[in-house]
C-alpha cells in the first residue's frame, strides 16, 4: 500500500522489454577496465611526467578527472535522452548532421582504431612478452621482442586476439572481462601491499641484484639509472611530489593524462523501457565510479611509487625508457621499468614475478577487446544507413561474427601495425590516437549542448529536461565544459612540440583519415542518389500535425 | 509501390500521428505498423483528499494545480506511450492491491486508445488513396483484434487473414517466440512453425509474398537483444547482447525465400538482412523518444524486386 506522501507509482503490465535494470557493480566494471590503469595509466599517461619536468602529477590528475566528469554527464545525458541509440555517430547525425557524424565516428571510431592495434601490441610486449622473457633470461627471445620484427608480431598476435574476442561476442567477452577484473585486482592489490610495506633501501638493493641477475648490469644501478635521467632531460627530472604549482606547467601534464583517463564511457549504453531519471542517474554513477575509483587508485599508486620506489627513480626510469625508444639517450636496463615488474624483484623469486607479470596481463585482456567491438558498431550502423556496402553488417550464419567489418578493422590495423613496427616516426604518434577520439566526443559535446534547442521535443520528452544549472540545461552546460576541456587539449596537441604530433607528417596521417572519411561520404551520397536514395531523409522528423 | 513500415509503437501517440503522415511525407503508397500497437504502462494521476491532483513520471513528481497542467501532463504521457489515468486517493491504493483491478483498466484504456486512433486515421487518410495497415503482435491483447478489423480505413491481417497490396500479398503473424515476460501471443517453436506454414498457405508466389512476422529470424542480427538474468536484471550491465529471434522464423524464410521479410519486436536491433534472396528488415523502435523509426522500401513491380530500401528515423 502507497504511504501518505509518496508520489504516484506508474502501473506496469506484462510486456516485452521491461527489464528491472543493471547491476550498478557491471557497469562501474566496463568503465573501469576502460579506463584502464595498468595498461594506459602505467603505460603512457605516468611514464611520461619527466617530459613536464615543472609539472605536478596529483593536480593535473584532480583537475583531468573533475573536466571528465563533465564527459560523463554529457553522455549520461544522451544516452538518457536517446537511449539505445548507439552512441557518437547517432547522437550527432540526429543533431548535427549525417556528413559530420559519420566523418567524426568513422574517423574517432573505426578508422584511428588501425592505430591503436599497435599501441596494444606494444602495451602487451612491454608489459607481458618482454617481462616474461627477461625473467626466465630467454636472451634470444628477448632480442627478437625488442626488435622491429619482435614488435610486429606482438602487433600481430594482438591483432588476432582482438578479433577473436570479437567473434566471442560481447556476452563471452563481458564473461572474460569479469574473470580479468578479479585477477587484476589481486595482483594490483599484491604490488600495492609490497609498495606499502616494503623499504626504499630494500628495492634499490632488490633492483640492482635482480638488474644484474636478469640483464647483466653492473653497480649501483638504481643510482646510475637517476644519473643517466638527469643527463637524459638535460637537468632536473620531476619536482618532489606535491600540489605546487597547481596551474601553470602542471595543464600540460593533461595532454598526457587524457590519453589514459578520457574513456570512463566507452561503451556505455542503456537498454530497457519505461525509464525515468533514476537511470540517468545509475548510468552517471556507473561512469562516474569507474572513473574516480581509477583516480583513486592512481593516486594511491603514485603515493606508494613515490615511497617505495622513489619519485626520482620512478621517473628517471621512465624517462631513460622513452629516450632509449625515441633515441634521444640511453637507459639501465633494456627493458620499460614496468612498476609491477620492479615491484615484483623484492621477493627475489623468478616463479613469483612470472606469477605477477602474467597476473597482471589479466588488464590487458580484460580491456583488448575493446579495441574492435565498438568499431563493428558504427560500421554497422553506418551500413544500415546506407553510407556503406549492406555487406559489411553481413554476420556468419554458425557464430554470428561479423565477418566483413572484422576485415575492416583488421586488415588495415596489420598494415598500420607494419609501419609502426618498421618506421621510426609512425612510433612517435601515440597521442594522434587520442586525438582522433577527442575530436570526435567534440563533436559529441557540441551536439549535446544545442541538444535542447535543435531536438527540442526529443530533449523536452527526456528525463533529464528538468536537470537545469541556473536555468541553462544542464547538458547543455556538461556539453559547454566537455567541449571547452577538449579544446584545450585539442590546442595543445596541435600547437604545442611537447606532444610530438604537431609536426606535418603527423597532421598527414590524420588528416588523410578525415579525408577518407569525407570521400566515402561523398562517394555514397552520390551512388546512393543514382539509386533512388536520398542520405539527407534518414534524419527529417515527420511533421507531428 | 512504395511501402512505410514501422513497428512497436506501444501506444506513442507522437508516432501515431507521425505514421499517419508519413504517406503523403515520404510519397508512401501504404503505411503499416507491423505490430505492438498498444502500450505498456499506465500513469496514475492521483487526486489526493485536499483536491490537488499529484503525479510522477519519468521519476518526477509533479502538483497539477489546473485542469491545464493536467490535460498538459496527459499528453507528455501519452507521447512517451503511456496511458494517463485520473484516479481518486481510494481508487489508486484500491488498484495497488489488486491486480485485477488493474487488468481491467488497462484494458479499458488500451482499448479507448486503439479506437481514437483508428479514428484519428480515418480523419486523416480517408479518401487519400494511402492504405494504412495496423497488426496486433504479442504485446497487444486479443480484444483489439476486433477494433481493428471492424475499422473502415484502417487494415489488419493475421495468419488467417492475408493483405492484398497489389499484385503482392502480405502474410502477417503477430505470435513470436517466448519471451521472459510471458506476453499475450507467444508460442514455443513448434506452435509456431504450424502457425507460419498456415500463413504461407495464402501465399504461391515467393516473388510476389511479403513477410509481416512479427519475430525476426533467429541469428539474423536484427534480433539482438541485451541478454537478462532470470530476475530480469541486466547480464553484464546491458553489454551481452543475444540472439533471441525465431528458429521457426528464419526457417520459414531459408525455405520459401519471400522476395521481402518485415520483422520488429527487439527494438534495440535495427538493421537490414539477407536470408538467400529473401531482404529482411526491422526498423527498431524508439517510440519513447517520440521518434518514428521505419523502414521505406521501394518495389519495382515490373523486376518483382525491391528496388531500394532505407531505413530512417522520422
Amino acid at each position: 500500500m502507497a504511504a501518505v506522501g509518496e508520489a504516484p507509482t506508474l502501473f506496469l503490465r506484462k510486456a516485452t522489454g521491461l527489464v528491472k535494470g543493471w547491476s550498478r557493480f557491471d557497469a562501474f566494471l566496463y568503465s573501469f577496465m576502460s579506463v584502464n590503469f595498468v595498461t594506459l595509466g602505467l603505460f603512457f599517461a605516468l611514464s611520461v611526467l619527466a617530459f613536464v619536468p615543472d609539472g605536478q602529477v596529483l593536480p593535473a590528475l584532480l583537475i583531468s578527472g573533475v573536466f571528465v566528469t563533465f564527459l560523463v554527464v554529457t553522455y549520461a545525458g544522451l544516452i538518457s535522452v536517446m537511449p539505445r541509440a548507439g552512441g557518437d555517430y547517432v547522437w550527432q547525425s540526429r543533431v548535427l548532421g549525417g556528413g559530420i557524424a559519420f566523418v567524426l565516428a568513422v574517423t574517432g571510431w573505426w578508422f584511428i582504431l588501425w592505430y591503436w592495434a599497435p599501441i596494444y601490441g606494444n602495451i602487451l610486449n612491454v608489459e607481458v612478452f618482454q617481462p616474461l622473457a627477461a625473467v626466465f633470461k630467454l636472451d634470444g627471445v628477448s632480442t627478437f621482442l625488442a626488435s622491429n620484427n619482435g614488435l610486429f608480431f606482438v602487433c600481430v598476435v594482438t591483432v588476432l586476439l582482438a578479433g577473436y574476442l570479437v567473434s566471442l561476442g560481447m556476452e563471452g567477452y563481458a564473461r572474460v572481462q569479469k574473470v580479468c577484473f578479479y585477477i587484476g585486482m589481486i595482483a594490483l592489490g599484491v604490488v600495492l601491499l609490497v609498495m606499502l610495506f616494503g623499504s626504499r633501501s630494500g628495492f634499490q638493493s632488490a633492483f640492482n641484484q635482480e638488474a644484474a641477475n636478469l640483464f647483466g648490469a653492473k653497480g649501483d644501478v638504481y643510482n646510475e639509472t637517476i644519473k643517466v635521467a638527469h643527463t637524459n632531460n638535460g637537468g632536473a627530472i620531476v619536482p618532489s611530489l606535491g600540489f605546487s604549482p597547481f596551474f601553470g606547467p602542471t595543464f600540460l601534464l593533461v595532454p598526457f593524462l587524457c590519453f589514459w583517463i578520457l574513456w570512463p564511457n566507452w561503451g556505455a549504453t542503456l537498454y530497457g523501457e519505461v525509464r525515468g531519471a533514476s537511470d540517468f542517474r545509475r548510468v552517471m554513477g556507473g561512469m562516474m565510479w569507474g572513473l574516480w575509483v581509477t583516480v583513486a587508485v592512481a593516486v594511491v599508486f603514485i603515493l606508494l611509487a613515490s615511497k617505495f620506489f622513489g619519485w626520482e627513480f620512478f621517473n628517471g626510469a621512465n624517462l631513460n625508457y622513452w629516450a632509449a625508444v625515441y633515441g634521444f639517450g640511453d637507459q639501465t636496463i633494456p627493458v620499460w621499468s614496468y612498476a609491477p615488474l620492479l615491484a615484483s624483484f623484492y621477493f627475489h623469486s623468478q616463479l613469483i614475478t612470472a606469477l605477477i607479470i602474467l597476473a597482471f596481463g589479466a588488464w590487458f585482456i580484460g580491456w583488448a577487446g575493446t579495441l574492435f567491438l565498438s568499431s563493428t558498431r558504427v560500421i554497422f550502423a553506418a551500413a544500415f544507413d546506407r553510407i556503406l556496402p549492406e555487406k559489411v553488417a553481413d554476420v556468419s550464419e554458425r557464430r554470428h561474427v561479423p565477418v566483413w567489418a572484422l576485415i575492416l578493422m583488421l586488415v588495415p590495423a596489420l598494415i598500420v601495425s607494419a609501419f609502426y613496427a618498421y618506421t621510426s616516426t609512425f612510433k612517435t604518434w601515440i597521442l594522434d590516437a587520442t586525438l582522433v577520439i577527442a575530436v570526435t566526443f567534440f563533436g559529441t559535446a557540441i551536439a549535446a549542448m544545442i541538444l535542447p534547442w535543435r531536438k527540442k521535443r526529443i530533449y523536452e520528452n527526456s528525463p533529464i529536461a528538468r536537470y537545469k544549472v541556473a536555468g541553462i540545461p544542464l547538458i547543455t552546460v556538461a556539453g559547454f565544459l566537455t567541449a571547452a576541456f577538449l579544446g584545450f587539449n585539442l590546442w595543445h596537441w596541435f600547437t604545442n612540440d611537447l606532444y610530438a604530433i604537431n609536426d606535418p607528417d603527423s597532421l598527414l596521417f590524420m588528416g588523410s583519415m578525415y579525408l577518407l572519411a569525407l570521400v566515402i561520404y561523398v562517394v555514397a551520397k552520390v551512388v546512393r542518389k543514382q539509386q533512388g536514395i536520398d542520405l539527407a531523409a534518414i534524419h527529417q522528423e515527420i511533421p507531428v500535425e | 509501390m512504395k511501402i512505410f513500415f514501422v513497428t512497436d509503437l506501444h501506444g506513442s501517440e507522437i508516432c501515431w500521428k507521425k505514421f499517419l503522415n508519413a504517406g503523403p511525407f515520404y510519397g508512401a503508397d501504404v503505411v503499416i505498423l507491423g505490430g505492438d500497437v498498444t502500450g505498456k504502462a499506465m500513469v496514475p494521476i492521483v487526486q489526493r483528499a485536499n483536491g490537488t491532483w499529484e503525479a510522477s513520471l519519468q521519476d518526477h513528481r509533479d502538483i497539477l494545480e489546473s485542469e491545464d497542467a493536467i490535460v498538459e501532463f496527459e499528453k507528455r504521457v501519452m507521447n512517451r506511450g503511456y496511458y494517463p489515468i485520473r484516479v481518486s486517493d481510494q481508487e489508486y491504493v484500491a488498484m495497488q492491491e489488486d491486480e485485477d483491478l488493474v487488468d481491467k483498466r488497462f484494458k479499458e484504456v488500451m482499448l479507448d486508445g486503439t479506437e481514437r486512433w483508428i479514428a484519428m486515421a480515418e480523419e486523416k487518410l480517408a479518401g487519400t488513396g494511402i492504405r494504412v495497415v495496423a497488426c496486433p503482435a504479442n504485446d497487444d491483447m486479443f480484444e483489439i483484434d476486433d477494433l481493428l478489423t471492424h475499422a473502415q480505413v484502417v487494415e489488419t491481417g493475421d495468419e488467417d487473414h492475408p493483405i492484398q497490396l497489389g499484385d503482392y500479398t502480405m502474410v502477417s503473424m503477430g505470435w513470436t517466440n517466448p519471451t521472459p515476460w510471458h506476453t499475450f501471443r507467444e508460442a514455443e517453436e513448434p506452435e509456431l512453425a504450424k502457425r507460419i506454414e498456415r500463413a504461407l498457405s495464402a501465399a504461391s508466389d515467393p516473388e510476389r509474398t511479403i513477410l509481416n512476422f512479427h519475430a525476426p529470424p533467429y541469428g539474423s542480427k536484427l534480433d539482438n537483444a541485451p541478454a537478462l538474468n532470470p530476475d530480469l536484471t541486466y547480464v553484464s550491465g546491458g553489454q551481452a547482447l543475444r540472439p533471441v529471434g525465431s528458429t521457426s522464423v528464419m526457417g520459414s524464410i531459408k525455405e520459401f525465400q519471400p522476395f521481402l521479410s518485415l520483422h520488429g519486436h527487439i527494438h534495440e536491433s535495427k538493421g537490414a538482412a539477407r536470408i538467400g534472396k529473401t531482404l529482411a528488415l526491422n526498423p527498431g523502435s524508439s517510440y519513447e523518444e517520440g521518434i518514428l523509426q521505419a523502414a521505406i522500401v521501394n518495389i519495382d513491380e515490373k523486376k518483382r524486386k525491391v528496388k531500394n530500401y532505407q531505413l530512417v528515423n522520422g
